[in-house]
């Protein structure tokens, strides 16, 4: 991200000739049996995802679940847009098209929305609290703000959480057309010619422990998470509302114990659409007043797609990454300023800057809102 | 059909999907006025693709939302272009 690769291309997963809008970001040039020593058929794609991040989480953090008996005190949150998507897709296709009079067996263990937290749970040996969270596009930052709210409230020592989605699919990409969300060519967040989303699939999965328990074996922390905002707009099913966005973001700094002039970066839920792009702009304008001037703020959506259930763990490990490395990544394929969104969007190329305090925003289809706030820590 | 049938179904259109009153529409009625919600919006242009067997492309010129003339001259334009492919 910080070369400001994009991952959008023609759709592979999908009879094209089908399509009108025939880009998306697909995890490319895989292979699950790469992945799985067992037959991977049992997990659904988006399962998939979720299984392989938690393993790299894991393997990266060093944790180790069977020291002192962590394993029964982790949490496993793990969240989905949609679940199994592709697996519905297929048993519809036996049926219905291909006449077929038998639903394959593996069809509910493959489409359960909360599948991957289970074989996350299987696959770790994890006895702790655990399950999916569910929030359209705010999902993958609901499941990792719950996370933490379990360490910090004391219900759990550990937590492996983020969110994955794998729903690219000829039936899927065409209702997301008839909602005329979707960008043609590539996706433009804050830049006045945006056309809309690029639809995303892939999982973020990250480990939180509590501090004192890092600390004690040494761990690579990447960041603090301090805070977390939630809000409902009870407005519209589809259009975002400011003041939602603007209570999310208040309470996760009220929560983070951190004034608005300690954030540095926001990792903007920028989907490329005309009114979230504007809306969320204003709300952060509202809330940071004169600092909005003095803030990054930019949509890696540009270059990874929206990932839906996936986007906000996604975002928020660019943010960990912002933080680990001071390079903010940019908003690619910012052409043309608007003068609705008009913050510095850290356009088409990254920057070097050092990171402290950072809100990751996710603002849902449906209003659910969800901000998480980290800070550096030394 | 005709262009009076076609402005006729765009009409109905309009009234179920959107909850407007047909008689507050005509040619000139400026659609933005209508303050028509996101998600009626949405319908009305699938009731559209539904109704003429069409498909009506995304922030396209050839299918501007300004007034009811322009609809019903997108409608026209994109049964021809599915008349001659």
């Amino acid at each position: 991200m910080i070369n400001g690769r994009s991952g959008v291309a023609e759709i592979s997963r999908a009879d094209s000739d089908m399509l009108h809008v025939r880009i998306a970001a697909e995890v490319k040039d895989y292979d699950p049996a790469d992945h799985f020593e067992k037959d991977p058929l049992i997990y659904d794609r988006f399962c998939q995802f979720a299984l392989i991040c938690a393993r790299q989480a894991i393997e990266d953090s060093g944790i180790d679940f069977q020291k002192d008996g962590l394993f029964e005190e982790t949490a496993t949150i793990i969240a989905s847009g949609v679940g199994g998507w592709t697996t519905i897709d297929e048993a519809f296709m036996r049926m219905f098209k291909n006449g077929r009079a038998r639903a394959h067996p593996l069809t509910v263990p493959r489409m359960m929305i909360s599948a991957a937290a289970s074989q996350v749970t299987m696959n770790f040996g994890l006895r702790g609290p655990a399950f999916c969270v569910s929030s359209a596009c705010s999902s993958g930052s609901h499941a990792i703000g719950e996370a933490y709210w379990m360490i910090r409230t004391g219900r759990a020592r550990a937590a492996v959480t983020g969110g994955s989605e794998a729903e690219i699919s000829v039936i899927s990409q065409r209702a997301w057309e008839s909602v005329r969300v979707l960008a043609r060519d590539a996706c433009r967040p804050f830049s006045k010619n945006r056309q809309g989303m690029v639809i995303a699939e892939g999982a973020g999965v990250i480990i939180l422990e509590r501090l004192e328990d890092a600390l004690a074996r040494r761990a690579k922390i990447y960041a603090e998470i301090c805070g977390y905002g939630l809000s409902a707009d009870a407005g519209d099913i589809v259009v975002p509302d400011q003041k939602g966005a603007e209570k999310a973001m208040r309470t996760a700094l009220q929560s983070a114990g951190m004034a608005p002039e300690e954030v540095s970066y926001i990792n903007a839920h920028g989907t490329g659409t005309q009114i979230n792009d504007a809306v969320e702009t204003a709300a952060i304008r509202s809330i940071f007043g004169n600092h909005a001037a003095s803030l990054k703020v930019s949509s890696t959506k540009s270059m990874h797609g929206h990932a839906l259930g996936a986007a906000g763990s996604l975002e928020i490990v660019a943010a960990l990454k912002a933080i680990e490395t001071g390079i903010l990544p940019p908003t690619i394929n910012y052409t043309e300023p608007d003068p609705k969104c008009d913050l510095d969007y850290v356009p088409n190329e990254a920057q070097e800057q050092p990171v402290t305090g950072v809100l990751s925003n996710s603002l849902a289809f449906g209003g659910l809102n969800a901000v998480i706030a980290l800070r550096k820590f030394d | 059909m005709t262009d009076e049938e076609i402005e006729e179904k765009i009409r109905d259109i309009f009234e179920k999907e959107g909850k407007i009153d047909r008689s507050s529409l005509d040619k000139d009625t400026v659609l933005e006025d209508l303050n028509i919600a996101s998600l009626d919006m949405v319908q009305i242009l699938f009731g559209i693709e539904e109704t003429f067997d069409v498909y009506v492309p995304q922030d396209d010129e050839n299918f501007r939302l300004g007034t009811m003339q322009d609809v019903l001259d997108g409608v026209r334009k994109l049964m021809k272009e599915r008349a001659d492919s």
